[in-house]
């Protein structure tokens, strides 16, 4: 059976619902880019007016056209396209992309519009692409179909680049074609009113002709979709996944009820999402394509260990440093190794790492210095630069290297390499612009990454490096469903009294803190035991009966931050002082602006350990976000944090910590001893729990969350739980 | 003036504006799917048929008119509103 959107991408007749004779407008150059660019398919021009579209016979309606139609492209103005798509649907045509705007982007008008095509869409199961999009691109020979306003067909290559702009796809489309770039699709897909960029990523990880997927993102919608797609796209068929995702500075709507709301961004929580996904995240274009070109032109990197070559020492300087702070090593090389180098190069250069060969070096010094580092077992890959001199034969240093990467047509790699067994990736920065034109030029042409800075040239071996690290973990690492830990609670169960607490009879936005505390507890977290106490004779009993010391804190629904208004005491070890501890706490709580006050806290003291946050939050694109960080007090100080979308595994529960720059402290700095991480990890793991089970929770923290010495666990002291407002 | 006489003169004007062989014009056809008028037809029609009945139009609400029978019912209603 076909995939489900073959007939976008391969279809053997198209009809161009709309089209006029007007060169220049949409409606036309879609048209005729379909028949220019050879299209290997049928084509039916269909337009109200005309009886031929550049010689080809015109159809007044797609109904009247006799054979089958895999596919439609509307491109009547946004007022009549549910007409087209409507007889399109009776005509039984399987696919249609929309290109025309004047949808949801223009307002309410436009978003019923939208509606309509969708209704239309989804009675006849047509997969739409669109509405307000370019269009698509297939530049496999047997289709070759530019149905699209872009202005000519990409060079064939192995990158598929679905962009919700249709204008970025023209824009990168110029920018690639000057880099000899080839794609194997181009997608825009606009407002995803049917098929979205989940459905094109599945359908893409399943198509021979692509092993590198690009996506530029203005909004995600359905960010677990998306994440579940790329991880299953990465693990199941090692394509790399690279997004450029718009938006980055917008001031995520950051409620500061709860230190959580406060820390957690939009774009953090994207940021963490795309990672926990295996997706590589770009900030520009210009890094999207570095990555694309190195992953779709070398091998993934096994290793982070590089080898530079080049032939001045300035850049190789650069380049180390760049090579350094983008988490590569450069590599010791073998006696072996060294003692190659040695023979083969003048006695003035540099056989160590990065290795000079000179700045008179030619093809055959490159080639002995290359061939060597790359058989060296302690290199991963290498990073070939060139500056050009007035004797170095740039064109013939190129071809060398592109024999080298094995990248050259048809010609196989030199038998000393043993490169078939164990391929290294090799990428290039011939530095300049007009003299190492040509060079670069066969070099891209080879497949070889080439690179006009250094820099650049090692940010994209470093993001090659970590896909490879991605893909080995999501390959080992089923993908977690929500599962009950020992102990605990399944997802989606809540327990009878944790159904009772959120009840919220009341009508209050958030939990008092005893009840809070309570709700941790029945999830499972390490609450000290505690006592609600309403005036100062209970306090004294309360504390009595926990045992001294105890610590007070006013439960009051208006005081978020308690030790800023003064309505904690600490360390109190008397039933005496317990009641005088309560006035005065109960008072301060009350001085708190519209305080109103529910009583006081009395806690067991804990015994001091390391102070973080665990929490989560609400988000519209992924659902829910769990945060871990440095808490106590100066948590927003700090901003120490890091983020998971639940569910995940104890895996991830310890990278979220080892994200943290207080991770050391975890780990046992300065000869302190190591902490209780692993149970630490089960409280992040139990957090994740009860944020999947209490939909009605929109946000919760608990800080702080003390940690103790290994074996000695973790305390929860306090806990802000806010509702869901209805 | 009936509606039959609006409706007679709305498709002179449409058939002088779109160059249409007569026949073409049904009450139920649509401008731009069933009678391929552009952006800038649909200018022209709502000119002719200003000049066709003496009237002034909202530009915005004439061209949101789709259909022929809706541009009957547009005019009939701005003749009927001036008395």
């Amino acid at each position: 059976m076909s995939p489900p959107l073959a007939a976008l991408f391969r279809p053997t007749s198209i009809a161009v619902v709309g089209t006029n004779r007007v060169q220049g407008s949409v409606p036309y150059d879609l048209f005729h880019n379909i028949l220019r660019d050879g299209f290997r398919g049928k084509v039916y021009p269909v337009s109200p007016r005309e009886s031929s579209i550049d010689g080809v016979q015109a159809y007044k309606y797609v109904l009247d056209i006799e054979e089958p139609v895999d596919l439609a492209v509307i491109v009547f103005p946004s007022s009549v396209c549910h007409l087209a798509l409507e007889q399109c649907g009776r005509k039984g045509i399987p696919a249609a992309l929309v290109i025309s705007a004047g949808f949801r982007e223009v307002g309410q008008a436009g978003a019923q519009r939208e509606e309509r095509l969708r209704e239309i869409a989804g009675r006849y199961a047509i997969k739409l692409i669109g509405p307000n999009c370019l269009g698509l691109i297939n530049t496999d020979p047997r289709v070759s179909l530019n149905a699209s306003f872009a202005r000519r067909l990409p060079e064939p290559g192995a990158i598929a680049f679905l962009s919700q702009s249709g204008a970025l796809c023209t824009a990168v489309l110029d920018y690639a074609q000057a880099r000899h770039i080839g794609f194997s699709s181009l997608v825009s897909f606009g407002n995803k009113a049917g098929v979205t960029e989940i459905d094109l990523l599945r359908y893409l990880a399943d198509d021979p002709r692509t092993r590198v997927i690009l996506l530029y993102l203005e909004e995600v919608t359905d960010g677990p979709g998306l994440m579940a797609a790329a991880r299953q796209t990465i693990a199941e068929t090692g394509k790399p996944v690279l997004v450029l995702k718009a938006g980055r500075t917008r001031a995520g709507a950051a409620a500061a009820s709860s230190h959580t709301g406060s820390l957690a961004g939009s774009d953090q929580i994207c940021d963490a999402a795309f990672r926990q996904a295996g997706i590589l995240r770009c900030d520009t274009v210009e890094d999207m394509l570095d990555a694309a070109v190195a992953l779709v032109g070398q091998p993934v990197p096994r290793g982070n260990r590089v080898a530079i070559v080049t032939n001045a020492g300035g850049p190789g300087v650069l380049a180390t440093d760049r090579a350094v702070r983008a988490g590569l090593s450069l590599a010791g090389f073998t006696a072996e190794t060294t003692a190659a180098l040695k023979k083969s190069l003048p006695a003035t250069a540099s056989i160590r790492n990065p290795v000079d060969v000179i700045g008179d070096a030619r093809a055959d010094r490159y080639q002995a210095a290359v061939s060597a580092v790359l058989a060296d077992e302690g290199v991963d890959g290498a990073l070939v630069i060139l500056t050009p001199q007035s004797m170095t034969d740039i064109a013939a240093i190129a071809g060398e290297i592109c024999r080298l990467a094995g990248a050259s047509s048809g010609e196989p790699p030199s038998a000393d390499l043993t490169r078939a067994a164990q391929p290294k990736p090799l990428y290039a920065c011939f530095m300049g612009q007009r003299d190492v034109a040509e060079g670069a030029d066969i070099l891209q042409s080879g497949g070889v990454p080439q690179y006009g800075q250094p820099e650049r040239m090692c940010e994209a071996f470093a993001r090659a490096w970590r896909f490879g690290v991605i893909r080995r973990r999501l390959r080992s690492e089923p993908p977690v469903e929500a599962e009950a830990p020992a102990g605990g609670t399944a997802a989606g169960e809540l327990p009878a009294r944790a159904r009772e607490l959120l009840a919220n009879p009341a009508g209050r936005r958030y939990l008092p803190l005893d009840q809070a505390l309570e709700l941790l507890a029945c999830y499972g977290l390490p609450v000290p035991p505690y006592a609600l106490a309403r005036t100062g004779a209970e306090a004294a009993a309360a504390a009595e009966r926990i045992g001294f010391p105890v610590a007070l804190k006013a439960v009051s629904e208006q005081v978020v931050h308690k030790s800023d208004a003064g309505a904690v005491r600490l360390g109190i070890g008397t039933g005496g002082e317990a009641a005088e501890g309560f006035r005065a706490v109960r008072e301060a709580a009350l001085q708190a602006s519209g305080a109103r006050v529910d009583g006081v806290l009395v806690q067991a003291m804990a015994p001091p350990g390391l102070e973080l946050i665990l929490g989560f939050k609400r988000d519209p694109a992924f659902g829910t976000a769990v945060l871990a960080g440095a808490g106590g007090i100066w948590v927003e100080v700090l901003r120490d944090v890091s983020f998971r979308i639940p569910p995940f595994g104890e895996g991830e529960a310890l990278a979220m910590l080892e994200e943290l720059a207080v991770h050391p402290l975890l780990a046992g700095a300065r000869g302190r001893p190591a902490l209780d991480v692993g149970a630490l990890a089960g409280c992040i793991l139990r957090v994740a729990r009860l944020a999947l089970a209490c939909p009605g929770i929109e946000e919760l923290d608990v800080n702080p969350l003390l940690v103790y010495e290994r074996g000695r666990g973790c305390a929860a002291l306090d806990a802000r739980v806010a509702r869901r407002r209805t | 003036m009936d509606r039959s006489e609006v409706e007679r003169r709305v498709s002179r004007a449409i058939l002088r504006v779109l160059k249409l062989p007569p026949g073409e014009v049904t009450p139920e056809a649509n401008f731009i799917f069933d009678l391929g008028a552009d952006s800038m037809q649909s200018l022209q029609l709502v000119a002719a048929f200003e000049e066709e009945f003496g009237v002034e139009m909202d530009q915005e609400a004439a061209l949101a008119v789709l259909t022929v029978a809706s541009a009957v019912d547009f005019i009939k209603a701005i003749l009927d509103s001036r008395g």
